[in-house]
């Protein structure tokens, strides 16, 4: 604290350098950012004569003969609550030196009142007043910084551990303002202020309404952090419990639980019933609802009649239902259905193949035999009788006894 | 009980409800009002409301255990044992890949883009999913990533685990039913006096 003093050339002293040294705050402002973010400065990037320019205005030190020349700790902090960089930023939680000081302060005016020196007395007030000032913004800047550290979730740290050793020392600092503000004696404040009303007006109902504010607002970051804390370990506990657990299994591979579901004392955990789908209907007989009812069913949508040509049922190419493909299986069976209608109208027996190549048809031999033995089979049973299928048939090979048929030849039944 | 029609016939059908899944019913289950009457009726089903120790997730159970029900169960139980390695080892995956510092929990978003972008680039990640992915859980015949993440995330939508708020666009939102799932766990943990830990070592602190 700077000494007090009311004459003019040496106030005019302090202002004098007190501007020049912020100045050069502003003037290696970069160098000086960089050395916050580095932990040291880099001497290189100053001039000699700026170096000692900034070692005697305590903005540098060097901590150690073997360390590189730093930011003070003052400075650092400075910078690390205007950028609220909660890595960096410090909460003071010391009231007892403060109130000491007010306590000083309220003395030395009273003093100075006393003896009537008004100029001292004046500038006595001023001082009290930023003490007074100074310990509600000391609160402030602690709760902004935590208030800052719990919205973002800890987000400056990254892992959970730290997120946790973070949330810890938060409460540990909270515990330790709340500890400050119960050393606040009000009546204390009040006997300091009696009988004037200027330090009334500061230390009782400023300073009370100020910190009372404060004190709500530090219950309400404990309850936070309490709740965050609880999160956290919430969620640590379940990640562990996820890779422990999958470890277990990996290691045990045929692992098997006991079989809860057969308890008689069913663990509701594994009560979990199948599933029941509703199925509804439309209620035919409510004459009410029939006007609704004809609506609905105007509305949907209609479908397109797909119209497929009647193809035999033993047909190999059912499934295709391209159209040039079912063209040429209805002209295949009409050529079948005048094969038989000839076979009528002789009465003889007629083979497959010569009538094929009598009518030069274009159908493969196989493929004109298959469908006539399709037609064949697929006549009624009566029908059937009326007509005699003659197979043509040969041996595979010498070796194989299997059959294969070379003609069909077909002819009306003797009656 | 008219009001409540949707949300009972969910139930039915074998859903999970929580706050995620929908939060107007969630809340209506919350309410011990509710819950009679639907246990009221629910009751000729055989069915009643269940729900996991910290009541952030509701299903429907058996009110009474025959032997079918019991039956019913065991299949049940044996699907949810066969699927918690499959299950945990996504969790897991999913932690990995999106670099975050906690397990996924009910309410968490996954963008599927994001996860194969981060997945592609790092070997040992593919080769996991890959494993993941041909699990008899999930089941996939594809070599192809893109469509392993997308039929893994589908089987979980399917089985409740997942929301995916539009049809069309690639995102998830983690259910309560992961909940249950961990609660499934914990239990057995419990039970089998298992040597699987949940709380961190203490660390000497010097």
């Amino acid at each position: 604290m700077a000494p007090l003093d009311p004459t003019p050339g040496i106030a005019s002293n302090l202002f004098n350098t007190g501007a020049e040294r912020l100045a050069l705050l502003g003037k290696y402002h970069k160098q000086l950012m960089q050395g916050y973010l580095d932990g040291y400065v880099d001497e290189t990037a100053f001039s000699e004569g700026a170096l000692k320019k900034l070692i005697a205005a305590r903005i540098l030190w060097r901590p150690d003969e073997q360390q590189p020349l730093a930011l003070r700790p003052l400075v650092s902090e400075l910078i690390a609550s205007m950028v609220a960089d909660e890595n960096r930023r410090q909460i003071n939680a010391d009231v007892a030196e403060k109130l000491e000081q007010i306590r000083n302060r309220v003395q030395a005016y009273r003093d100075a009142q006393y003896k009537g020196d008004y100029a001292v007395a004046e500038l006595q007030l001023q001082r009290l007043t930023e003490h007074v000032h100074d310990l509600s913004g000391q609160f402030e800047e602690a709760i902004d910084s935590l208030w800052h550290r719990l919205n973002s979730d800890f987000g400056f740290v990254s892992s959970l551990d730290d997120k946790i050793r973070e949330n810890e020392r938060a409460q540990k600092q909270l515990r330790r303002l709340l500890d400050g503000l119960d050393l606040l004696d009000f009546t204390e404040l009040i006997e300091l202020s009696e009988g004037n009303n200027h330090l009334r007006k500061l230390l009782v109902s400023q300073l009370q309404s100020q910190l009372s504010s404060h004190h709500s607002s530090l219950l309400e970051v404990q309850k936070r952090l309490v709740e965050l804390l609880a999160k956290f370990r919430q969620q640590q506990s379940r990640s562990l419990l996820i890779s422990n657990m999958v470890a277990f299994l990996r290691q045990h591979p045929k692992y098997q639980p006991a079989d809860y579901p057969n308890r008689s004392e069913l663990p509701d955990l594994f009560n979990q019933a199948s599933a029941i789908r509703p199925q509804a209907a439309i209620a035919l007989d409510k004459a009410s609802e029939r006007q609704i009812l004809a609506e609905l069913v105007r509305a949907l949508p209609r479908q397109v009649a797909v119209t497929l040509s009647d193809t035999p049922s033993a047909s190999f190419s059912e499934l295709l239902q391209d159209e040039e493909i079912a063209a040429r299986q209805l002209a295949l069976k009409t050529d079948v259905e005048n094969f038989y209608l000839r076979v009528i109208d002789r009465g003889g027996s007629l083979s497959a193949l010569e009538y094929l190549t009598e009518q030069q048809l274009p159908w493969d031999c196989e493929i004109w035999l298959y469908q006539i033995l399709a037609e064949y089979q697929a006549l009624p049973v009566a029908e059937k009788q009326m007509f005699q299928l003659q197979r043509e048939e040969s041996p595979a090979s010498a070796v194989n006894s299997l059959y294969l048929i070379r003609d069909i030849s077909i002819g009306l039944q003797a009656a | 009980m008219l009001q409540h029609g949707p949300l009972l016939e969910r139930l039915l059908a074998g859903d999970f409800i929580c706050r995620i899944t929908d939060e107007d019913a969630y809340r209506h289950l919350s309410n011990e009002q509710t819950q009679q009457d639907i246990n009221h009726y629910l009751r000729p089903l055989n069915r009643r409301l269940v729900s996991n120790d910290d009541q952030s997730v509701y299903f429907l159970g058996y009110y009474e255990l025959s032997k079918e029900a019991r039956e019913q169960l065991s299949q049940q139980f044996a699907q949810t044992v066969q699927s918690l390695l499959p299950l945990l080892e996504w969790l897991q995956l999913v932690q990995e890949t999106l670099g975050r510092d906690s397990a996924l929990t009910a309410g968490d978003t996954i963008k599927l883009q994001e996860f194969v972008l981060r997945t592609e680039d790092n070997q040992s990640l593919r080769q996991r999913l890959n494993t993941l992915a041909s699990d008899r859980f999930f089941n996939s015949q594809s070599e192809q990533l893109d469509s392993q993440v997308k039929l893994i995330f589908r089987r979980l939508k399917e089985h409740g685990y997942l929301l995916q708020p539009h049809a069309d666009r690639q995102y998830y939102i983690v259910t309560g039913k992961i909940d249950y799932l961990i609660d499934v766990i914990r239990f057995i943990r419990d039970e089998e006096h298992l040597p699987v830990e949940d709380t961190p070592q203490q660390e000497a602190l010097l």
